[in-house]
Formats: C-alpha cells, structure tokens, sequence
C-alpha cells in the first residue's frame, strides 16, 4: 500500500493517519508497541459484533515497514468541529453526545479487558506516592464492578456525523467493559482538562439522562485523574495531582 | 524448631511473608488462648503501662510522620488509649468461666475469637493501635495490625512497644504482628484470612471489610450534626464545641461538622463563636474555602487535621493565625453543598434553623450525607425532654450525645461515664458494622454457654375448698351465708335438673341464711356462647356476689363462661380461646377472676370433673366451633361433691360419664406431666371406678356407697388432669364426638384401648417434648396401674395385655358397644369426614401432653381401628 503526504487526515505523535480511498489507515510510529495495534484492531473487531455504528477493521498491515490498520473511512464532521462551529446549539449537541455514549454502555462485550484491571495498572505506572496510591487503589476497590462497554476516549472529536445526520464513533483502542460512571468521569476529565463549563455542562446532562447522582460519578474522578497521569502532559500534572489528593471520609 | 522460627519473616512486605507471619500468629494464640486469668492480667497491666510511658513519644512521631494533628492532643488520646481502657477493663473476667447460674445450671465460657485483623486510620494512629492491640491481650486474641502507608512508622512503633512489654510479661512472641509494608493487597489479604475484622476508617474500608466476608467490627465515617436549641447554655455549647472541633485538629471522627442554630438564638451563638476566637468566612472567602476543602466531592488530603489558619492561607484566605476554626454560614444541606460533609478539620458548617422540627430536618439529612450510624449532638436544657425524645428518635445514629463535646462524648467515660471507653465506634447496619456500641472487650470473646438440662417447675391447684361426702351440700354451703356473708347467689343448671327438684335444697338453704337467689336454667348439653351470653345478661342484671353451678359437665362449663363474661364483660372471647404449648408461657393472659363472685361448684354426675378443673368447653352455634377455655383463673373457688346429687343417674349418664372418669385418670397417669402429686389421685380414682362403676350402673341409687365412690373417683380425676393435663385419648375422642354425635364419655370409650396401645410402643415414632418426660415409658406407667389393681402378668407385656381386656371387660359391664360402626355412624361418611376429623384431632389442646406425639396418620389409624374393630383388614389402613 502506498501512502503520500496529501493523503494526510491527521498527524499524532505516535501515529499518522492517512485517507487512502474509503479507508482510513493509521500507520503507527515503530515505538509503538506491537502487541497495542493487535489489540486496537481486536477491540474494534469486537465492538463491531454489538452493531454499533463504528468504522468496521479491514485489516491488520505494513506501509513502509510499520505496522498500521485500515478501517473504513467515515465520510462527515466530527462532533467537536460542530461544536465549535455553532456554540449557540452546545446544549443540543452535548445532549447527543451524551445519548450516544448511553448507547454505547448499553452493550456488552464479554471478550473486552475489564477497565478495572486496566485502572489498576495505570495508577500503579504511576509516579504518586505509597499513601495516595494506597488510597487510591482502596477507592478503587470499593467501587461497584459492571459490565458495560465503556469507549475509554470518548471525546466529541470521535464522534462522526455523516451528511445524512447519521453517526459512527472511533477509535477504539482504550475500549473495555466496566462501570459507566468512570467511563463518564473520564469524559468529563477530558473536557476539564480543556474548558470547566463544558465540562459542568456535559456532567448535568449525563446525570439527569442516565439518572446517576453526581456524587457517584464523582467518585471516580480521583482514580480516572491518576490514570491520566501516566500519559498526561507535563503541563496538565497539577491539575490532575490536586485531583487525585484526597482522602476517604472516615 | 529451629528451622519454623526462621520461616517467621521479620519483614512482612509480601503475601508470602504475610501467610507465614499470621501462620505464626495462629501458632501463638492457641498457645495464649489457655492462659489463665491472672497471666493475662499481668500482660494486659504490663502493656497498658508500656503504651503510657510512650505516650509523648508516640505523639510526636504520628505528628511527625502525617503532618497532621496537634502532639499535646496526641498526647491525651495516647494517655487516654492506655489508661483509660485498662482502667475500664482491669477486673473483668475474660478466661474461661466468666458467669455460673447454678440454680438454672448454665455458665458462660469466655474464649478468643482468634487472629484479629486491624485496620489503623492516619487520623488517629497510635492512640487506636494502643487501644486494639490491649484489648486483644486482655481476651487472648492475636492481632494483625494492617497500617496505612502514611502512617506506618508510628503506628507499629505503637505496636512494638505493646508487644514488647506483653512478651516481657509473658505473653507468646507474635501474639502482635503488622505488614510493614503496607498496600491493598496485604490488606485484603489480611482481611480474608483472619477471623474477625476490627476496622477503623472510612467507606472504602467498610467494602474492604465486608466484601472480605470476615464479620467486622466498627467502622464507618462520621458526619456529627449539631443542633443548638435556644434552650440551651450558649456560652456552654459554643466553647464545648470549640474545645471539640480543635481537638488534634479536628480529626476524631465523631467531631462536630456542623452546627445548626435556631434563629432565635443565631445571632447570640455567632458572636460567642466569634468572641472565642472563630473566624466567620466573609463573601467569596467562602468559595475559596469550599473549593480547598473539596476536590470533586472528595476531602482533600491536604487539609485534613490542620489549623484553621494553614486551611484558609491555602484556600488564598487570610485570617488570624489564632483562629481556632473556620466557620461557613451556608444554608443547603445537600451534598452538593462542600461545608455538608465531613471536614476531618477545624472547618464547620452553621445553619440556620426557622424552628427545632426544621433542625431535626437538617440533622437528618446531614446524617444521611455521610454520617449513618455514627453520631449525632445536641445542646438543650435536659428539662425538655420531648424535644429530646424527638431528637432521639430522629437521628439515625448510634450515639446521641447532650451537652457535650462530640469528640470527647462519642469516644466515652470522658464526659459520660457509662459509655464504654474506645476508639472503635460501631456504627450499626446504618454504617454496614455489626455493632452498634462502643466497639470493646465483649465483642473480642465468643461466649459459650453451657446449658444442663432442668425439669420445669411444676404445681398442683385445687379449689380453694373441695368439699365431699354424701349429704354434705347443705353443711359447705353453710359458709357462703356464716362466713362469707354473701347476699346475692346466682344458680346456674339445666332444665331437666330444675324441672326435677335438684335445686330445691340448694334454694332452701340460701333462703334459710336469707341469701337471695335467681336460677338460670336453660342450660342444653354441649353448651353455647349464645347460652351463655344469655346467661351472662341475667347475671348482669341480677348482680351476684356468688354464682352455683348445679349440673354435669355442661352446666358447670357454662357457668364458667358466664363467669368471665360477667367479671369481664369486655373481654374478647377468642382471646381467652388462644391454643398454647405451656399453660404458663401462654401470650394471652387471663383476667383475674373471682372479684364480682364466688364460684361454687356442685357436681350432679360422676364425669367431668370440672368442679375441679380448669377447664371449660363452648361451641360456637354459628360456626359450629367448639372452644375449648384453660386456665387456672377458670378454677372454681369452692367444689361441693355429694353423691346424693347423682343417686338417680340414667344408666346411659352413669356408664359414659364413669368411662370418663376412667379416660381422665389413665391419661393423667401416663402424661408426660404426670407428677406423684397427680398420680396419687389417678390411680385412686382408676381403682373406684374398677370397683364401683359396675354396682353404680347396675344398681344405681340402690348401692349409694357406689355412688359415692364413684363421685369421688371423678373428682379426683379431675384434679389429676387439670395438673398433669390429657392426652390423645381426648383429643381424638373430641373430635369423634362432633363429628358423629356420640357422647363424650363413649367417644372416649372407644378409642381407649388403641390409644393405650399406641401409646404403650416401646419405640415411639415420636415422643413428647417435655424436660421431664426423659425416655418413653408408658408402657412401665400402664404396668404400674395394672399392679395397683393387682393384675399380674407374666412380663410387662403380659400384664399390660390383662389391663387392656380388664378394660374391655369393664366396658362391656356398662354396656358400651365395641365399635364406632356399632354405634350406627354410616360407613361411607365416616370415610368421607376422616381426614378433616384427623386434623382437627391432631390441632386439639390435649394432643401436647401425650407420652407419644402422634403423626396424623397414627392417629388415622386408630380411628380405622376404632371404627372396624381391632382385627379390621390391613387394606383399611
């Protein structure tokens, strides 16, 4: 397969993204390890079993020597470029954003990693010391353990929408099954990280339609926090430390 | 033994290391768990001295190492920990015997539950693991301590110096242990394999532990409302507050997180507050603090157990560097609001309440954000104490403290002294504990007790006053005008018996001592509620001092329903109705009788006894129910047993009743509440009427010395069964007779002999269930009868074989037929009804004092066999 320059949909540290007629192929960096793209084209390929209106895998291949994987192109916006473009109707958009992602806790997928042990692993790559860790990981532990699909970055900027109104989510690589509301934290993570409006915007919405106190989701916010910290930005560390040190009510 | 020593790790940072350290624990306890009450005395008195000499020390390094809290109130709680819990529990007993009934023959045996796990919080460090790990000395239990990483080094420091000074005074090595190492996994890991969690900490300990599947003790966080009513000691409550609020920073978990004030009183309470040194936050300090105390919802780890004045530079807030405690003025008590919840600092919530209900509202709501089960304060003069039971009952915590520093009250015998003493508060299922007090030594011991058998007490009633020999009515009756003075007598009897001049003497004698009387006589066999409301009304209207039951077994019964009816007209007869297991356990309790009349008793046939007895039967003539009544209330006061009342007995009456008579007296003699008191008279009673029964049907008023004898028999019978009750005989012969009409003493007749031998089999399906009845022994008790008559068989069974045909001898001398088919009770009907007749039998009071407690189909078939004759086809059965 041959790939050029103006083929290019989006370039990222690790990966560059390409259009090559109605696929798009992710060629990754050659540090990126291989056992990871094996298993973003196996997630997906799960995911796809649920039917899911996502981008189905082609296949797993080699341009130039790295490693990549083709998946369909998904003609139209993302949800963030929509946004953006038209912050009058953000209330509109934040509640499809949200009506998606209750789509997608709705299915399971007995295959998928379980997000609790993939959170273990994370707060333990990180630098925090024993006590926070240790708090951390006993929060973590008295969570309740669900099976729902939780996208693992679902962000608007992977929501697709089709000229004909139509969706399709991407990018599932961080996909596993467990419990919705850290799956929501994480979001609300990721628009914090950003913007705290749209952040606050987004938890209103998520709570009222999915009737989850704030409080529970908020829970997780600490143990979501450390996990980002593994692979955060250097200027994002102190937002997400001051998050992570707190302490069990007792 | 050398080699096990060196598996004991002396750093436990592994599971593996941890497996072998509680191994080694194990190993240790069972030695510890046979010492005696005098070495763990020494050991518990060693230790508690140890953790006190330490208590300066041990502070500073729990300041030092969480850089949280203040070294002089680590201090106090360290000093408290040692002193405080020794003193509390220096003369208990926890070895072996700790309690003997002897009377009751039980004793309780205190023994360890075994390898405790402990979980220690940061907050309070070495004060807890003091407190735990002298507890478990003094009740021989090993104790794993579980520390949190922010405040390891202290807190086994705690437990070493405990340990030390126990080992020194004897105690086994390792009776204490720790991870020194701490993390989730080895907690867990301790957790799942010890016997008992005694956990301190918060919510996400609370899963640990029970998700564990280890019962746990005591934990649970605390979110301590305060209501200051406006009768309270404002000056009292404000510095009490204060004094707890600021005590190690505010980091005992029952410490008060907000105070809710009645309005009347706000604005007096908020200048105390500010007068002692608290720091109202102003404007947007209020935010700013809101959003340094909370990060998402959750406590920052940052603040807790600081001054007030470190809180507010980090919240960008300035404020004297004396300020005792920050104080938000906020108004929701919803969660989302950041001064509702537990602070673990010196940063309190104040509230304004429009009344005390409102305040209540508040509490509540406060509770219910993070603080069930934990505890609750309230400042009040103690003279309104419906506002105080209000409060009590509102609160959904484990302790409710009045007029008190909620940290120092919550912990006990600081500011109460019947609070037990600890660091351990159980918060109840509201907080997912299995206690609810003060956790302490009682819930580190499992009680054994050991229960000797005893027999029951048992008794012997009787009327008052039985009165007997022939022509003695007059003479007893006597009384009732020279002794007793009564005015006013009631007879009760029946048609026939009046109509026939059986009154007359009595009615004589009353008009004779001036004594008026009325006379109820309408009276029908098999009585009724509706005769005896009859009954009741004209007694209600005539106002007796003394009633006078003249009859057989139906008049006296009725007049004992009209008894109660008239000296307790509001009582609900189907209560009175009640079945019961033990006469003296019985729910419903009978109302005294006796206050509005005497009752005497006269007997006009040798049958029921029930001059004698406690007992009264009454059908329901719209249901069809009969109601069988007991109880000793229903005793009559006087019985007065003259023959010449029965001297013209039908022959029909003479042969049922003196059947009965026999039922009554072999029952009660094979009881499984037979006394000597009840079989005295059984085997008396059995032998007249052996003797007599035969010259009185034959010859009736002709033999009087019969009559007489036979009265006699009857009456004590009466006594024998109303002590040691009856049996299935009656059960099955009540049941019998309303189905199929026959007479009770027939009913009884035919079934006696199959009930005998049933009860008399050596290997009983079942026997009756009662302490005295030790093994099945009818068959011994029929024998003991035979004997007393002087049949004399060749073995047990032989002799029992002659008393059975003695029976059918005697019942075929008075003329009774030998089967239920004989008596013309249809066949197919019979059949039809069997089953329900069966139940009904097997429901009958008397069922419970058989020697042998009979499955229904037993019973089926001895009514098959009663019916068709004892050689009935096998197929019938």
């Amino acid at each position: 397969m041959n790939v050029t320059e103006k083929d290019i949909l989006v370039k990222r540290d690790n990966k560059i993204v390409y259009r090559v007629g109605d696929e798009t192929v992710k060629v990754f960096a050659e540090t990126h390890p291989k056992a990871n793209i094996f298993n973003e084209a196996l997630n997906q390929a799960r995911v796809e079993t649920t039917g899911l209106p996502i981008p189905a895998v082609k296949r797993v291949t080699n341009v130039n020597g790295k490693w990549a994987v083709a998946v369909e192109y998904i003609e139209g916006k993302t949800l963030e470029e929509i946004m953006r473009k038209d912050p009058e109707n953000m209330q509109k958009y934040m509640e499809q954003f949200v009506d998606i992602q209750m789509e997608i806790h709705s299915k399971r997928v007995p295959l998928l990693n379980r997000l609790k042990d993939k959170l273990v692993r994370q707060i333990n790559a990180t630098e925090l010391d024993a006590t926070t860790r240790y708090e951390l990981m006993t929060r973590l532990d008295g969570m309740p353990k669900h099976l729902k699909l939780c996208h693992g970055d679902f962000v608007p900027s992977n929501v697709v929408i089709r000229p004909d109104g139509t969706y399709a989510i991407l990018d599932w690589p961080h996909a596993t099954q467990g419990n919705a509301s850290a799956d929501a934290a994480n979001t609300y993570l990721m628009f914090a990280l950003e913007d705290e409006k749209t952040a606050k915007l987004y938890l209103d919405i998520f709570s009222k339609k999915t009737d989850t106190a704030k409080q529970y989701i908020q829970q997780w916010m600490p143990i979501v926090a450390a996990a980002w910290l593994a692979k955060c930005k250097p200027e994002q560390k102190e937002f997400l430390m001051q998050w992570t040190d707190v302490i069990e009510f007792q | 033994m050398e080699k096990r020593e060196n598996a004991i790790p002396t750093i436990v940072d592994s599971p593996e290391a941890l497996a072998a350290k509680m191994a080694a624990m194990r190993e240790a306890q069972k030695e510890f768990a046979a010492y005696t009450q005098e070495q763990v005395d020494k050991i518990f008195r060693a230790a508690a001295m140890a953790a006190n000499h330490s208590r300066i020390p041990l502070a500073k390094m729990a300041v030092e190492e969480t850089g949280m809290g203040i070294v002089e109130d680590k201090v106090i709680k360290n000093h408290y920990a040692a002193e405080y819990i020794y003193n509390a529990y220096r003369n208990e007993k926890t070895c072996g015997v700790i309690e003997e009934n002897k009377a009751y023959g039980t004793k309780v045996i205190a023994e360890p539950l075994g390898l405790i796990a402990a979980v220690i919080p940061t907050t309070n460090p070495t004060s807890t693991a003091i407190f735990k790990t002298l507890i478990s000395l003094k009740t021989r239990n090993a104790i794993i301590i579980s520390p949190h990483p922010r405040a390891k080094k202290s807190t086994i420091e705690a437990a070493k110096i405990v340990l030390e000074a126990a080992v020194k005074a004897g105690a086994p090595e390792n009776i204490i242990g720790w991870i020194d190492v701490p993390s989730l996994e080895l907690t867990n890991d301790v957790m799942k394999n010890a016997d008992v969690i005694l956990a301190t900490g918060g919510p996400g300990m609370v899963k640990a532990a029970y998700s564990s599947g280890k019962p746990a003790l005591g934990v649970g966080a605390g979110n301590t409302p305060v209501i200051i009513d406006d009768s309270a000691d404002i000056k009292m409550a404000v510095s009490s507050i204060i004094h707890s609020k600021t005590f190690d920073n505010g980091m005992i978990c029952a410490s008060e997180q907000s105070v809710t004030v009645l309005k009347g009183i706000y604005n007096e309470v908020k200048k105390e507050f500010a007068d002692r040194g608290c720091y109202f936050l102003q404007g947007d300090e209020l935010d700013k603090v809101r959003k340094t105390i909370l990060v998402n919802g959750a406590l920052n780890a940052k603040i807790v157990g600081q001054s007030a004045y470190t809180i507010a530079k980090l919240a960008g807030v300035t404020v004297p560097e004396t300020t005792k405690i920050l104080i938000g003025e906020v108004e929701s008590v919803d969660i989302s609001e950041e001064f509702a919840h537990e602070k673990l600092s010196p940063v309190l919530a104040m509230y304004k309440a429009e009344d005390f209900e409102d305040a209540l509202v508040k509490a509540e709501r406060l509770v219910a954000d993070g603080g069930y089960g934990h505890t609750s304060s309230l400042y009040i003069n103690t003279a309104e104490t419906e506002k105080m039971a209000k409060h009590a009952a509102a609160m959904k915590t484990c302790r409710i403290v009045i007029n008190t520093p909620s940290s120092h009250g919550g912990i006990g015998d600081l500011y109460n002294f019947n609070v037990a003493p600890s660091l351990t508060l159980g918060c109840g299922s509201w907080g997912g504990n299995s206690v609810s007090q003060n956790v302490g030594i009682k819930h580190l011991l499992n009680y054994k007790t050991v229960a000797e058998r005893r027999e029951n007490m048992l008794w012997f009633r009787t009327p008052e006053k039985v009165y007997f020999k022939r022509g003695c009515m007059p003479v007893a009756l006597d009384e009732l005008g020279t002794v007793m003075g009564k005015k006013k007598a009631f007879i009760v009897t029946d048609t026939f018996l009046y109509k026939n001049g059986y009154t007359k003497p009595i009615e004589e004698k009353l008009d004779a001592m001036g004594i008026q009387h009325t006379c109820f006589y309408n009276v029908a066999p098999d009585p009724t509620l509706g005769c005896a409301k009859e009954g009741t009304a004209a007694m209600n209207a005539f106002q007796p001092d003394c009633i006078i039951a003249l009859g057989g077994g139906s008049a006296m019964d009725a007049a004992k329903i009209m008894w109660v009816m008239y000296e307790h007209p509001d009582v609900n007869f189907y209560d009175l109705a009640m079945d019961f297991m033990d006469i003296r356990k019985r729910i419903y309790t009978f109302p005294k009788m006796g206050e509005k009349a005497y009752f005497v008793a006269i007997p006009t046939s040798a049958g029921t006894g029930s001059e004698v007895t406690p007992f009264a039967i009454i059908t329901d003539e719209n249901s069809g129910v009969k109601y069988p009544l007991a109880d000793y209330e229903l005793m009559p006061n006087m019985a007065i047993v003259d023959a010449d009342n029965m001297m013209n007995a039908p022959k029909g009456l003479t042969s049922a009743s003196g059947i009965d008579v026999l039922t009554h007296a072999f029952e009660a003699y094979v009881s499984i509440m037979a006394t000597d008191y009840t079989d005295g008279m059984a085997l008396k009673a059995i032998k007249n009427v052996f003797h007599y029964l035969p010259a009185a049907y034959e010859k009736g008023a002709a033999d009087p010395i019969a009559r007489e004898k036979m009265a006699d028999a009857a009456c004590m019978a009466g006594m024998a069964f109303a002590n040691a009750f009856l049996g299935i005989n009656h059960s099955l012969a009540h049941k019998l007779g309303a189905f199929h009409h026959l007479p009770h003493g027939v009913a009884n007749a035919l079934v006696l002999t199959e009930v005998m031998r049933f009860n008399a089999a050596h290997v009983p399906t079942k026997m009756g269930t009662f302490s005295q009845y030790q093994y099945p022994h009818a068959l011994e008790r029929y024998v003991e009868i035979a004997h007393y008559m002087g049949i004399v068989g060749k073995d047990d069974q032989d002799t029992f074989e002659k008393l059975i045909q003695k029976v059918e001898e005697l019942k075929a001398t008075i003329g009774i037929k030998k089967t239920i088919k004989d008596y013309g009770v249809d066949e197919k009907y019979f059949l039809d009804t069997l089953d329900d007749m069966v139940e009904q039998a097997f429901d009958d009071q008397c069922t419970g004092a058989n020697p042998r407690y009979p499955l229904m189909k037993e019973m089926k078939e001895i009514y098959l066999k009663a019916y068709y004759g004892a050689d009935v086809n096998n197929d019938k059965l």
